[in-house]
């Protein structure tokens, strides 16, 4: 039987709930990872997560096989995070806790450590709409037109954002960056 | 607007920031667990509705609609028409109109005054 996401989705709008739990399965790690990477908050992630799959399940009839079912659901988490974003601003200053070098020395990590978490601070602080296309650039690797389409918007657009984001981390990290160059 | 490269260690920091970590078990199982069943009613599109009245058992006879709208149409032009009077009737009620109340409008003085329209 054919699995793929297009062949569930067709199942599930005819009612399936045995597809949509395959769906569900397949796509919810993904979708929470992403959420939380944009949100920085790991109860909002799973609400998202949660709300984007039960709009899946409510909109599966409507779907149209336009775009890649992936892409349509991360379309939905994306908009979802901007949405919250927009109604209650959240900064997580605890993004880059855990992430540890393990060449350097003690003294270089424990200085890698504290630059990664300004920068996990100045990504936090970046508008909703320039930290997602960061995060989709560089954490999912997504080409501008893949970023474009997910945001709904225009290749150029995003390249402004992602030009506006870089000046303002460079801005937010004036001093790390001088240090860097100094050293 | 500039474009520079980014800093080589901001490139970096972005990428480990940003990149995908794996979720917990526990994470993923709250929320598979909050989409189980019962799921909410699937938002249907307006074509759609005659496969969902199927799929109830509630088929429209599309014939018999046709039928019953044709009859109604029908009805509402005998209504319109006036074909239900007598054939000889038909124009009675405007030929009395015209001989007496258009005559009176336009020709006939004014009872008090006495002028003419």
């Amino acid at each position: 039987m054919d699995d793929s996401d297009e062949a569930l989705m067709a199942r599930v709008a005819r009612g399936d709930e045995v597809a949509y739990r395959l769906l569900s399965r397949r796509h919810v790690p993904a979708m929470l990872g992403l959420a939380r990477r944009i949100l920085g908050n790991a109860a909002d992630a799973e609400d998202v997560a949660q709300e984007a799959m039960l709009r899946v399940w409510t909109h599966a009839p409507r779907w149209q096989p336009l775009a890649a079912f992936r892409t349509w659901l991360t379309r939905i988490v994306v908009n979802l995070c901007l949405d919250r974003k927009r109604r209650a601003p959240w900064v997580d200053l605890d993004a880059a806790g855990d992430i540890v070098d393990p060449t350097p020395d003690a003294g270089e990590q424990a200085e890698q450590s504290e630059r990664v978490r300004l920068v996990a601070q100045a990504t936090a602080e970046l508008p909703a709409r320039q930290r997602t296309a960061i995060v989709l650039t560089y954490g999912d690797g997504m080409s501008n037109a893949q970023v474009a389409e997910i945001l709904d918007t225009t290749v150029s657009a995003v390249e402004t954002l992602l030009v506006r984001a870089k000046q303002n981390l460079r801005r937010a990290l004036e001093s790390v960056i001088d240090k860097d160059k100094a050293g | 607007m500039t474009n520079e490269p980014l800093p080589h260690f901001l490139d970096g920091a972005l990428r480990r920031i940003t990149q995908e970590k794996p979720v917990e078990q526990a994470a993923i199982n709250r929320v598979l667990a909050r989409l189980s069943p019962p799921l909410p009613r699937q938002k249907t599109p307006l074509w759609q509705m005659p496969s969902v009245l199927l799929n109830w058992e509630f088929a429209p006879a599309w014939p018999r609609m046709v039928a019953l709208a044709a009859c109604a149409v029908l009805g509402f032009y005998v209504g319109i028409a006036g074909l239900d009077r007598r054939f000889d009737q038909i124009d009675a009620r405007f030929a009395s109109a015209s001989r007496a109340d258009l005559g009176s409008i336009v020709f006939e003085p004014e009872s008090l005054t006495g002028a003419r329209p």
